[in-house]
C-alpha cells in the first residue's frame, strides 16, 4: 500500500516541481497546472485546454510575500513628500482638481492638508522616508518605489478585490490562486498559497481576496490563524495524539487499498495520498507555525511575541513559510483606514501607531531574509488598496476633529525588493501637491503584471478558460514594468 | 407467420436506413469548419478584432469585402479564395494563422472542400431547434425480437438505445447491474441527498417483487426530502446566500426563497412555470405572495453597502449580474463577454446584450442596504389591515388599486435619498439618508409628478424644536408645493396608535397640488433651533401617490393605510418589481463594458440568433426560455440533471453549451432527454429523473475492468455506475442520518451548526456566529447559514464557491484539507460518538453491524481485521490512559458518563474511520 501512495506522490511531486515545469516546455498550460491526484482535480479532463503555451523566460522569485494595509495607508506621510502641500496646508483646494471628481467622502470644496510627518532621505538611493518608519528607512537601499500607482476603485472592498482578484468585483480567483495553479509547491507538506491576518480583523474584501474564483477550490489560500488552530481542523481532537491519528489513517487506507483494488478508481489512490498528506501538514503545519523556537535574537529584529496575534509574528511567519517552500504568503494588516473621524483614524496618531506596530517588523523581514540568502528568491510587495487624498476630509460637508484624509485613486505608493526587482530605485512622480500621478504612472494590471513576470509567467499567455473565454489575471490589461526590473 | 414477415419487412427497412446513411456526406459547418475556426481564426477574425476587415463571426462578414476589396471567401472557388490560399502561404506575412504553425493538412483540406460546396454556414448545434432523434438502428431489431418473443436486451427504455450506440461507436459496452443495496444507497443519495438507513436497506432486501426497485424509486420522489437535494442543487445557480457580500457583507433576509425552491420541486412544478415565477413572477396576472418570493431569484445578486460606495454603480453590477446569471444558469451560453464587444465565438453582437438588459433595467431595486423593495410579511393582526385595505381598493380603478396595492405591501416606489444632489448644507449621511442643517436643501430631479396628491415622507427629527420642510418646485427660489411642519412631537403623537413610529422613524401623508409631468423639487429644511453644524431632520425616503380615492376618504383608509406602513413587518423578503411607466428608467449600450461610458439608447429584445416572434418585456422573456420555441433551455436542463446523477454533463461544461463550449459526447441522448423531458412529460422533473433512474445506464454496477476503464477513464459514454465523491452537502447530512442526529425540519430560517470560533471576522460587522440550538444545529446542510464573505468551512473546502455569482459546476478535488475536515471537524467526531453509543456491540461485531448498516453489504473479513486491529490497539491505549479518554470525551455536549468510557472513544475512532473510508465519501 504504501508503494502505492509513494508512488502516486512522486508521480505528482515531479509534476508540480517548477524543474519539471520549466522542463516541459511546450506542453498546454492544462498539465502545468498542478496536481491531479495529490492535490488532486478529479473531473478527469478539466474543460478545454487553453492554446496559450509555458512562458518561455525563466522567472527570479520562487516565492511572494503580499504585504497589505488594508484600509490604504497615506502615502503622503510615508513616501510621497510633498513640501508644496505644507506650504498650502489649509488652503482650500483648487477647483479644477475637484471638477469631474468624486470621493467616498469628500464633499463640495475640502481644504488641503500638509504632510503631518517629518521626511528624510536615506541611504544611497536617497529615498524620502518619513520618520513614522525609522526601521524601514535603514533599508532604503533595497528597497523601490512605484510613486505612481492608481486605481479606478475608492472603496475598500472593490479595491481590494482588484488589487487581488484582477477585478473590482466578487467572483474572480485571487493573485496567489493563480500562482500555486501555474507553479504548484515547492514543499508538498505545505500549502503552496497561506494567508495571515492581523489587526484584528479580515481585509473589506473578505476570502475573496485568496479565493480561487472559478479555479478548482484547492488553489485558493489557507488562512493561518493566531487563535485556536492554526490552520481549521489540523489539530487532533483532545486526547488523541499523533500515533492513534496515524493509527487511523493506516486502517482507513489500508480499507481504501482493497476498495482500490476492487473498483480500480484513481481517485480512491489519491484519496490515500491526501490522507497521508494530512498526516504529514499536522506536523509541518505547526511547526511552521510555531515561533516560539526561533532565536532570541530573531525575536528581537522583528519585535515578536509568540502567543499574540501580531503583524510582527505574521512577518517571521512569513519568512518561515518562504523558506519551507511555500509559493506564495499574503499577509493582511487592518487598521489603516485614516479618515480622521477618530484620534486612532487619523494620519498622525493614528498613522503613527500602525507604523509602530509595523515598522521595524516589515524591516526584520528584509534583513532576514537577506541574511539567509532568500531575498534573491523572494519577492516582497508592500503597500495599500488605494492611495489617500492630498486634501482634509470633510465628511458630509463638515469639518473632522482630527486629521485625516480620504480615499484617493490617482496616487498612491507602493514598494517592492528583492527577487528580480532593480534595489533602490523610485519610479513614477505626483504634481506638487501630491494629487496626480504626472509621470512613471502605473496601474494595479501592471503591478500583477510584474509580480508574475517576476515568477516567470507571462500574463498575457497565463490563461485558464471559463464561461467561454480565457481568462487571465490581468484581464486585457497591464504592461511589465520594466523599468524596476534587476 | 404475419409476425415473421413484419419482421422481415424490419429488417428490409434497417438495412435501407444504414444504406443511405453510408452516403458521402457534405462537410457540416458546426461539427467540423467552426471548431477549426474557433481554434486558430477567431481570436483575430471574430467578434474581437477583424482584422484585415475580415471576420468569421456572421456569414455576411465573412464573405463580405475585406479591406483589400475582395472578398477573401469566394463560395465555390477555393483557388480563388485568400482564406484558402493563405493557409498554404510560405511568406511569413501573408501566411495564415499569422506567426502560429500552419494548420494541418486534414484541416486544410476540410476548409477547402467546405468552400468548395459553397461555403455554407451553418448554426451551432445547440442553436438548432430541438428535435426528437430517432431511436438508433438496433433498438428496432431488438424491439423486433421481443415482438417475436425472444427476450430483448439490456435496455430498459429508450434512453439506454442512445447509450448502447454509442458505446458500440467506441468500442465499449455496458456493466451488469449494481448489486441492492449500491443500487439503493445511489438512489437515495441521487434523489433524497440522504443515505438509506439500516431499515431501508432491510425492507428492500426483501422485497422481491419485480418492480421493488420502482416502488423505491416512486417513494423517494414523493419525499420532501427530494425537494431540498434538488433546491441545494439549485442554490448554487441562484448564487443563494444568507447576507449581502462586499466588505460588511450584512445579513440578508432571503430564505424564503429557498423554500420557495424546495416547494417546487417537491410540488413537481414544470420546468417552465418554474422560470417564469423566478424570472417574472411579480408580472404574471394577479401574483401570489409566492410569486414574489420566487423573484428573489435575481435579487440574490450582491449588495455593496460600504460607505461611500455609488448605489448606481452597484445597481447596475447587479443588473449585469443578471443578464450573465440568466444566461449561464437557463440557456448555458457565456453572455459576459459580450459586455464589451461582439460575442468573440458566438453570433451575438454587442448592442444585443444591451437589449437583453433592457429586460431586467427597471427593477425598483437600487442596491439600498434594507434590499428594498421587499415583500413584507406581517403578523397575522397586521395582515388583517392590510386585507381591509384591499377589499377597500377592489371596487376603484385598476390604476389607483396597483398603486396603493404596492404602497400598503411593499411600500414603493419609494424615491431614495440618493436621488438627490445639488446639495446646499447638507449631505447623505451614511450614504442612505438625507441629512439638511438649518437653510440647507437639495434638489431631486424629475420626479413623477403627474397625477399625484400625496406625499409620503419617513423622517426622523432629533432637534429639540420642529423643522419647517419647505418644498420648491424647480429652484430652490420656485413656488413653494408644500410646507411641512415636522415636529418633534411627531414621535409622541404618532407613537399612539401602535406601529405609527417604528424604529426612530415616524410616518406622514401630506397633501400636494396635482402638477404635470416630471419636476425637480428643491427641498429646504429651516430649524432655527438647531445648531450650524446640526442635521434638522432626517429623511429616510418618501413617495408620491394617486389621490386617495374620493370615496374612500370618508372612510378609515388613510389611516389604515399610514399604519400599514409604518408596522414593522415580521419578515421580509426582496423581490423584484417592476418600475411604474413614469419611473422607467433608458437603457443605453455601453461602450466597451463600462457603465460610465454610455451611448445609444436600446429597447428590450432578444439576440437575432433566436428567430422568433417578438420579445417585449421580463415575463415575454421568461415565456419564452420556457417556451418550445427556445432551443437551449431544456438541453442545459437536463444536463444539469445528468450531471447531477453520473457526475459529468453529457456536454462537460455545464456552463456553456456555446460554440465555445465542450461538444456533447453523445448529442443524440441530450437530445433525446431534452425532447423527453420538454415534450413527452411537460417539463415535470419527477417524471424525467423517474425515466433516467429506471434506465438500465443508471442501474450499472461501478465495478468495471482495466480495459474499460482504460478506454472510457471518466466514464464519459456511461459503461458503469456513477462512483463520484459526495458533496459537501451530503457528506455532513450522512453523518447526521448515521448518527441519528439529523433534524428532518423542513424550511425556515437558516440555522447555525457547530462552527469554531474566529471563522467569521468581517470589518465594521457585528454579526456573531451564534450556535443553533436544540435540534437545529442538527439540520440538512442546504438550511446552513451562508455568509458570503466566509461561508461554512465543509462546504469551501468540499468545492461549493462561495456564491458572490452562479456556479454551474463545482470542480471536484481531493485534497488533504478534506481529510483534516472529516476526521477532525467536531461536527464529524460529534457524529461519530452518536453512532459509536447506538450500538452494543464492540470490537469486531460493532464493526460489521457498522458497516453493514452504514453500506448495505456485509464487510470483507480482511477490512473487518484491519478496522478491528485499530480498535484493539486504541482500546488498549485508553485504558491505559483515562486522562486523555476523558479529555476526548468532554467533546460531546451530551454529559451521561459512559460505563466504558475507553471502548466509547475506541469505537468513535473506529466509526469516524468508517465515516472516512473511500466508500462511504462516494457514491456507490
Amino acid at each position: 500500500m504504501n508503494k502505492l501512495v509513494k508512488e502516486a506522490i512522486e508521480k505528482e511531486a515531479m509534476l508540480a516541481t517548477r524543474r519539471h515545469f520549466l522542463q516541459s516546455l511546450g506542453t498546454g498550460i492544462g498539465s502545468l497546472a498542478y496536481g491531479s491526484a495529490l492535490w488532486g482535480c478529479s473531473s478527469g479532463s478539466k474543460g478545454q485546454q487553453a492554446s496559450t503555451r509555458i512562458p518561455p523566460h525563466f522567472g527570479k522569485a520562487k516565492s511572494v510575500i503580499f504585504v497589505h494595509m488594508a484600509g490604504a495607508p497615506s502615502q503622503l506621510e510615508l513616501f510621497d513628500y510633498k513640501p508644496m502641500l505644507a506650504k498650502f496646508d489649509g488652503k482650500e483646494c483648487p477647483q479644477e482638481l475637484l471638477e469631474g471628481k468624486k470621493f467616498a467622502f469628500i464633499r463640495g470644496v475640502p481644504n488641503l492638508l500638509g504632510p503631518k510627518a517629518h521626511f528624510l532621505q536615506h541611504g544611497q538611493s536617497g529615498h524620502w522616508i518619513s520618520d513614522h518608519m525609522p526601521h524601514l528607512a535603514t533599508q532604503a537601499d533595497k528597497i523601490t518605489f512605484l510613486k505612481g500607482m492608481y486605481t479606478d476603485q475608492f472603496n475598500h472592498a472593490p479595491a481590494q478585490l482588484l488589487m487581488h482578484t484582477g477585478s473590482a468585483r466578487l467572483g474572480r480567483p485571487s493573485l496567489g490562486s493563480w500562482v500555486s495553479y501555474g507553479l504548484g509547491s515547492e514543499n508538498e507538506n505545505l500549502p503552496s498559497f497561506m494567508v495571515l491576518a492581523s489587526g484584528g480583523k479580515n481585509p473589506d474584501a473578505g476570502k475573496s481576496a485568496w479565493g480561487s474564483g472559478f479555479l478548482p477550490s484547492v488553489y485558493q489560500g489557507v488562512q493561518c490563524r493566531s487563535a485556536g488552530e492554526p490552520v481549521l481542523f489540523i489539530k487532533n481532537p483532545d486526547g488523541v495524539n499523533s500515533d492513534i491519528r496515524k493509527a487511523s489513517i493506516d486502517a482507513i487506507n489500508a480499507v481504501n487499498e482493497e476498495t482500490y483494488a476492487e473498483f480500480g478508481d484513481p481517485e480512491t489512490v489519491a484519496r490515500m495520498a491526501q490522507y497521508e498528506m494530512a498526516y504529514k501538514m499536522q506536523s509541518s503545519v505547526p511547526d511552521v507555525m510555531d515561533i516560539s523556537k526561533e532565536p532570541a535574537y530573531i525575536h528581537q529584529l522583528y519585535g515578536t511575541n509568540p502567543g499574540k496575534e501580531s503583524f510582527a509574528n505574521n512577518c517571521l511567519l512569513a519568512r518561515k513559510m518562504v523558506e519551507k517552500g511555500v509559493r506564495f504568503v499574503q499577509l493582511f494588516d487592518w487598521g489603516w483606514d485614516s479618515h480622521g473621524t477618530s484620534k486612532d483614524g487619523s494620519v498622525d496618531f493614528g498613522l503613527h501607531q500602525k507604523c509602530l506596530e509595523t515598522d521595524q517588523a516589515v524591516s526584520a523581514l528584509i534583513i532576514d531574509l537577506e541574511q539567509r540568502g532568500l531575498l534573491d528568491e523572494t519577492l516582497i510587495v508592500w503597500g495599500g488598496e488605494f492611495g489617500r487624498t492630498p486634501m482634509q476630509e470633510n465628511r458630509e460637508g463638515q469639518k473632522q476633529s482630527f486629521y485625516g484624509r480620504d480615499h484617493h485613486t490617482e496616487a498612491f505608493t507602493m514598494w517592492l525588493a528583492g527577487a528580480g526587482i532593480k534595489p533602490g530605485m523610485s519610479l513614477g512622480e505626483t504634481d506638487d501637491l501630491g494629487y496626480a500621478t504626472v509621470a512613471g504612472k502605473t496601474s494595479v494590471y501592471d503591478l500583477q503584471a510584474t509580480i508574475l513576470h517576476c515568477l516567470g509567467i507571462n500574463h498575457e499567455e497565463f490563461t485558464y478558460p471559463f464561461q467561454g473565454r480565457n481568462f487571465r489575471l490581468t484581464d486585457v490589461y497591464g504592461k511589465v514594468i520594466n523599468p524596476i526590473l534587476a | 407467420m404475419k409476425k415473421l414477415f413484419i419482421f422481415l419487412g424490419l429488417c428490409i427497412a434497417g438495412m435501407t436506413a444504414i444504406y443511405v446513411s453510408n452516403k458521402q456526406q457534405k462537410v457540416d459547418y458546426s461539427t467540423q469548419v467552426k471548431p477549426i475556426l474557433n481554434k486558430n481564426c477567431i481570436s483575430c477574425h471574430g467578434g474581437v478584432k477583424k482584422q484585415g476587415g475580415f471576420s468569421l463571426l456572421f456569414q455576411e462578414e465573412a464573405l463580405g469585402k475585406t479591406k483589400s476589396g475582395k472578398p477573401a471567401i469566394i463560395p465555390g472557388h477555393p483557388e480563388q479564395s485568400s482564406f484558402i490560399q493563405r493557409l498554404h502561404s510560405q511568406d511569413p506575412e501573408e501566411k495564415m494563422p499569422y506567426q502560429r504553425p500552419a494548420l494541418s493538412e486534414e484541416e486544410i483540406d476540410l476548409l477547402t472542400t467546405w468552400v468548395k460546396e459553397g461555403a455554407n454556414w451553418g448554426e451551432h448545434w445547440a442553436y438548432q431547434p430541438l428535435e426528437a432523434p430517432s431511436i438508433p438502428a438496433g433498438s428496432w431489431f431488438e424491439k423486433a425480437l421481443a415482438f417475436v418473443g425472444i427476450p430483448a436486451s439490456w435496455a430498459q427504455n429508450d434512453l439506454d438505445y442512445f447509450v448502447q450506440a454509442e458505446q458500440k461507436n467506441q468500442g465499449l459496452t455496458h456493466t451488469d447491474q449494481a448489486e441492492k443495496a449500491d443500487l439503493l444507497r445511489r438512489l437515495y443519495l441521487d434523489i433524497t441527498g440522504l443515505p438509506p438507513t439500516a431499515a431501508d436497506y432491510l425492507a428492500y432486501e426483501q422485497d422481491d417483487s419485480d418492480d421493488a426497485y420502482e416502488k423505491q424509486v416512486d417513494k423517494l420522489l414523493k419525499s420532501p426530502h427530494y425537494g431540498e437535494k434538488w433546491a441545494a442543487m439549485w442554490m448554487d445557480l441562484a448564487r443563494y446566500a444568507d447576507t449581502k457580500g462586499y466588505e460588511k457583507d450584512e445579513a440578508r433576509s432571503i430564505w424564503k426563497y429557498r423554500d420557495y425552491v424546495i416547494a417546487s420541486f417537491n410540488q413537481n412544478k414544470p420546468y417552465d412555470q418554474f422560470i417564469k415565477e423566478q424570472l417574472a413572477g411579480d408580472l404574471l396576472p394577479n401574483p401570489k405572495e409566492s410569486d414574489y418570493i420566487a423573484t428573489a431569484f435575481h435579487r440574490n445578486t450582491t449588495n455593496n453597502d460600504e460607505g461611500g460606495t455609488v448605489d448606481e454603480e452597484f445597481r447596475t453590477a447587479a443588473i449585469l449580474d443578471r443578464v450573465n446569471t440568466t444566461w449561464e444558469v437557463l440557456q448555458g451560453t457565456s453572455f459576459g463577454c459580450v459586455q464589451c464587444h461582439s460575442h468573440p465565438y458566438d453570433p451575438i453582437r454587442h448592442e444585443e446584450y444591451y437589449k437583453y438588459m433592457a429586460f431586467f433595467n427597471n427593477s425598483r431595486d437600487e442596491d439600498i442596504p434594507d434590499d428594498a423593495p421587499t415583500y413584507r410579511h406581517h403578523a397575522p393582526a397586521n395582515e388583517k389591515t392590510i386585507a381591509q385595505l384591499k377589499s377597500f381598493l377592489s371596487n376603484q380603478p385598476l390604476a389607483t388599486q396597483k398603486a396603493w396595492g404596492q404602497m400598503i405591501r411593499f411600500v414603493e416606489p419609494k424615491i431614495h435619498p440618493h436621488w438627490a444632489d445639488q446639495f446646499e448644507n447638507g449631505a447623505l449621511a451614511d450614504n442612505k439618508y438625507l441629512a439638511i442643517r438649518n437653510k440647507g436643501s437639495a434638489r431631486f430631479m424629475a420626479v413623477p409628478m403627474m397625477g399625484k396628491t400625496k406625499l409620503l415622507i419617513a423622517c426622523r427629527n432629533s432637534g429639540p424644536a420642529p423643522t419647517y420642510l419647505n418644498i420648491h418646485q424647480g429652484t430652490k427660489t420656485g413656488p413653494i408645493i408644500a410646507r411641512i411642519k415636522l415636529d418633534t412631537t411627531l414621535q409622541e403623537k404618532y407613537a399612539k396608535p401602535k406601529g405609527l413610529f417604528v424604529k426612530g422613524w415616524a410616518y406622514l401623508f401630506v397633501d400636494i397640488p396635482s402638477l404635470p409631468g416630471k419636476q425637480d423639487l428643491v427641498w429646504e429644511f429651516l430649524n432655527a433651533k438647531t445648531k450650524p453644524e446640526q442635521t434638522t431632520a432626517t429623511i429616510g425616503f418618501w413617495a408620491v401617490l394617486p389621490e386617495v380615492p374620493g370615496q374612500l376618504k370618508s372612510t378609515a383608509f388613510e389611516k389604515l393605510a399610514l399604519q400599514a406602513i409604518a408596522t414593522e413587518p415580521e419578515i421580509t423578503t426582496p423581490v423584484m418589481l417592476e418600475n411604474p411607466a413614469d419611473y422607467t428608467r433608458t437603457t443605453r449600450v455601453f461602450t466597451r463594458g463600462s457603465w460610465l461610458n454610455q451611448a445609444d439608447a436600446v429597447q428590450p429584445g432578444i439576440p437575432a440568433l433566436f428567430k422568433n416572434t417578438p420579445v417585449t418585456n421580463r415575463l415575454d422573456l421568461a415565456n419564452w426560455i420556457g417556451s418550445t420555441n427556445n432551443p437551449l433551455t431544456a438541453r442545459v436542463a437536463v444536463n444539469r440533471f445528468w450531471e447531477q446523477l453520473f457526475g459529468i454533463g453529457i456536454v462537460e461544461t455545464l456552463e456553456d453549451l456555446g460554440s465555445q463550449g465542450l461538444a456533447p459526447v453523445n448529442q443524440a441522448l441530450l437530445d433525446h432527454l431534452a425532447y423527453k423531458f420538454q415534450v413527452d412529460f411537460k417539463y415535470q422533473p419527477k417524471a424525467f429523473l423517474k425515466y433516467v433512474v429506471m434506465s438500465a445506464s443508471y442501474q450499472q454496477s461501478s465495478l468495471v475492468d482495466e480495459s474499460t476503464r482504460e478506454k472510457d477513464p471518466n466514464n464519459r459514454y456511461i459503461t458503469r455506475g456513477p462512483r463520484v465523491r459526495l458533496s459537501p452537502e451530503q457528506l455532513r447530512d450522512q453523518i447526521l442520518v448515521w448518527s441519528g442526529l439529523l433534524s428532518r425540519k423542513l424550511g425556515g430560517p437558516s440555522v447555525m451548526p457547530e462552527q469554531p470560533d474566529g471563522v467569521w471576522n468581517a470589518p465594521y460587522s457585528g454579526m456573531q456566529w451564534k450556535k443553533s440550538d436544540g435540534e437545529d444545529q442538527w439540520r440538512r446542510s442546504l438550511y446552513t447559514y451562508w455568509r458570503r464573505s466566509s461561508p461554512y468551512p465543509t462546504m469551501v473546502t468540499f468545492d461549493a464557491g462561495t456564491r458572490d455569482i452562479c456556479l454551474s459546476r463545482r470542480i471536484r478535488t481531493n485534497t488533504p484539507m478534506q481529510a483534516l475536515n472529516t476526521l477532525n471537524d467536531p461536527v464529524f467526531l460529534e457524529a461519530s460518538q452518536f453512532f459509536a453509543r447506538k450500538y452494543a456491540l464492540n470490537g469486531l461485531e460493532f464493526i460489521q453491524k457498522g458497516y453493514l448498516d452504514l453500506l448495505g453489504r456485509d464487510i470483507s473479513s480482511s477490512k473487518a481485521e484491519k478496522l478491528n486491529a485499530f480498535y484493539a490497539q486504541t482500546l488498549a491505549y485508553y485504558q491505559a490512559h483515562p486522562k486523555e479518554t476523558l479529555a476526548f470525551l468532554k467533546l460531546c455536549s451530551d454529559n451521561e458518563k459512559p460505563g466504558d468510557a475507553a471502548n466509547l472513544v475506541a469505537k468513535t475512532l473506529v466509526a469516524n474511520a468508517l465515516f472516512n473510508i473511500d466508500e462511504s465519501m462516494n457514491k456507490p
